[in-house]
């Protein structure tokens, strides 16, 4: 007994020594604001009231579901070409060399810099989005996928081919299998990568196509910054941006060790 | 030295470059419309001039002495909180938590509040990509630290080094290759950034450049500068690879 509760104090204590500097700094921020008496100063109880607020009127919501949708759009169509794409260029030395200089070339090129091109093409509306969002997400994933494919044990791949088992069904029961772990870590990058672009592509879109924007959390928060300038608002909505980032990653972790129990370790 | 494989690489990559460039030229002349999709030429024809008229590499420039000064900037500070993280676990605990309350926000997202903070101006650009540096920097510091031998620190005391010097000659070295590596993500997390600070927030740079010819509509002009990024995020991934191998050589992934 006497263990337990002795952990248990350790946690507690843990708890205390970690949550002493952000209510600190919570704490500072309220009596700064309070006393400054900035007509828009932001203080910590009224971001909770403007999230109250946001939240009960559905907007904030509303705004998340839209951006989700647009990443999980962007995110799929960059699956659907990266992981096959990436597990082929693993698996063949004459694919990867000639693909390869492609996705070498484009890789450094930061996918909010073709947003200009993405709107020129698709419209400021939910297509360039999801453009943006599967461009950056495209790269961690072929990145890992490769790399999967490649550390795949040669001596199963061997097995395989000595039981006459055709290329296609090798891929599925073998090589698959073993590029999951590093398939997992691209696909938490490419989330979160594509997470921040969806921002960043609709801060811009609302910031920079002239009013015809077309929703989503990083519109909102350049409506409240450009036309009513609400900081407390923007706060809330920085918020939301940094607790959906934190429970998609999570998620897709859950994820990763329901589907992989052997990688437990 | 053998010249055959880089030879022959290189090779390879021309004639992929090279089916790239002709897929593009022929979807260019079906489109027929340059401000949609202009033709190769015409996107190089754009990008000497802009080159001749040093445009090009004076917004470069710009963008990367911001970037500069970011890293300066946020390693400046990362880097001693990482220490006194990694080497004094009542801080850490102290520390930690606020740090991971604050990461999962994006720099990106910070651009409205900083907006209205900084306004428009070398200010807003500098704040973002140093916060979106500060972090890599951070937990790769405390990395680094955690991994270092706890041994050499021991026989470092023992010795009767004092702690300054045990910081400097024992940790800060050990701790050096973990903190290249946060720093090559630094460096590409900050470029990334820096795009959409200037698309939105700044009166210059390469993300400006970009918007002002998308409004203006000069596709090819738009192309070279998108161009520039990837060649500038380029070559600092390889720099601080270089870093990587002539500072680390024994750590050095490739």
């Amino acid at each position: 007994m006497t263990s337990v509760s002795a952990t248990r104090d350790a946690a507690w204590k843990r708890w205390v020594i970690g949550l002493a500097l952000p209510l600190l700094l919570l704490a500072v921020w309220q009596i700064v604001g309070t006393t400054l008496q900035g007509p828009r100063m932001p203080v910590p109880t009224k971001v909770v009231a403007a999230a109250g607020i946001m939240i009960a009127s559905g907007d904030l919501p509303m705004a998340i579901l839209q951006s989700l949708g647009r990443v999980f759009a962007g995110f799929m169509v960059a699956a659907i070409i990266a992981i096959p794409l990436g597990l082929a260029m693993g698996q063949s030395r004459a694919v990867e060399r000639n693909v390869d200089p492609l996705v070498e070339t484009f890789r450094p090129v930061a996918a909010i810099a073709i947003l200009p091109l993405a709107i020129l093409w698709l419209g400021t509306g939910t297509a360039a989005a999801v453009m943006i969002v599967a461009y950056a997400a495209f790269f961690p994933l072929i990145v890992n996928t490769v790399a999967g494919a490649k550390n795949v044990n040669p001596t199963l791949l061997h097995a395989a081919a000595t039981m006459g088992i055709s290329r296609l069904t090798t891929i599925r029961t073998v090589v698959v299998p073993a590029a999951l772990p590093s398939i997992f870590v691209g696909l938490r990058i490419a989330l979160a990568v594509g997470w921040t672009a969806i921002v960043a592509a609709e801060l811009a879109v609302g910031a920079k196509a002239g009013g015809g924007g077309s929703g989503g959390i990083g519109q909102m928060m350049f409506i409240f910054y450009a036309y009513s300038i609400e900081l407390n608002r923007i706060i809330v909505c920085m918020i939301a941006v940094g607790l959906i980032a934190l429970v998609l990653d999570r998620m897709l972790r859950a994820l990763m060790r329901a589907s992989m129990p052997w990688e437990h370790a | 030295m053998n010249w055959r494989r880089p030879i022959a690489n290189a090779g390879v990559y021309l004639r992929t470059m090279a089916v790239f460039i002709a897929v593009w030229w022929l979807v260019a002349i079906w489109t027929d419309n340059p401000i949609l999709l202009p033709t190769p030429l015409i996107v190089l024809e754009a990008a000497s001039e802009l080159a001749l008229d040093l445009d090009l590499f004076r917004q470069a420039g710009i963008s990367f002495g911001r970037m500069v000064v970011s890293i300066a900037i946020a390693s400046s500070l990362a880097i001693p909180l990482g220490l006194t993280m990694g080497l004094s676990p009542l801080f850490e605990k102290v520390v930690d938590p606020t740090i991971e309350v604050l990461r999962p926000i994006s720099g990106i997202a910070w651009i409205p509040l900083a907006l209205f903070i900084f306004g428009i101006g070398n200010a807003l650009p500098v704040f973002i990509m140093t916060y979106a540096a500060f972090f890599p920097i951070v937990l790769g510091t405390v990395l680094g630290v955690r991994t270092v031998d706890r041994r050499l620190i021991d026989a470092a005391r023992t010795m009767g080094v004092p702690q300054r010097t045990i910081v400097l000659r024992v940790v800060i070295p050990a701790a050096l290759p973990s903190l290249l590596v946060a720093l090559r993500v630094g460096v590409a997390l900050s470029w990334t950034a820096v795009v959409a600070a200037e698309l939105i927030g700044a009166p210059s740079g390469l993300g400006y450049a970009i918007q002002w010819y998308r409004e203006l509509l000069m596709t090819p002009q738009v192309m070279s500068f998108i161009a520039m990024i990837g060649v500038i995020g380029y070559i600092c991934d390889a720099g601080v690879r270089w870093l990587n191998r002539r500072y680390t050589p024994w750590a050095a992934a490739r």
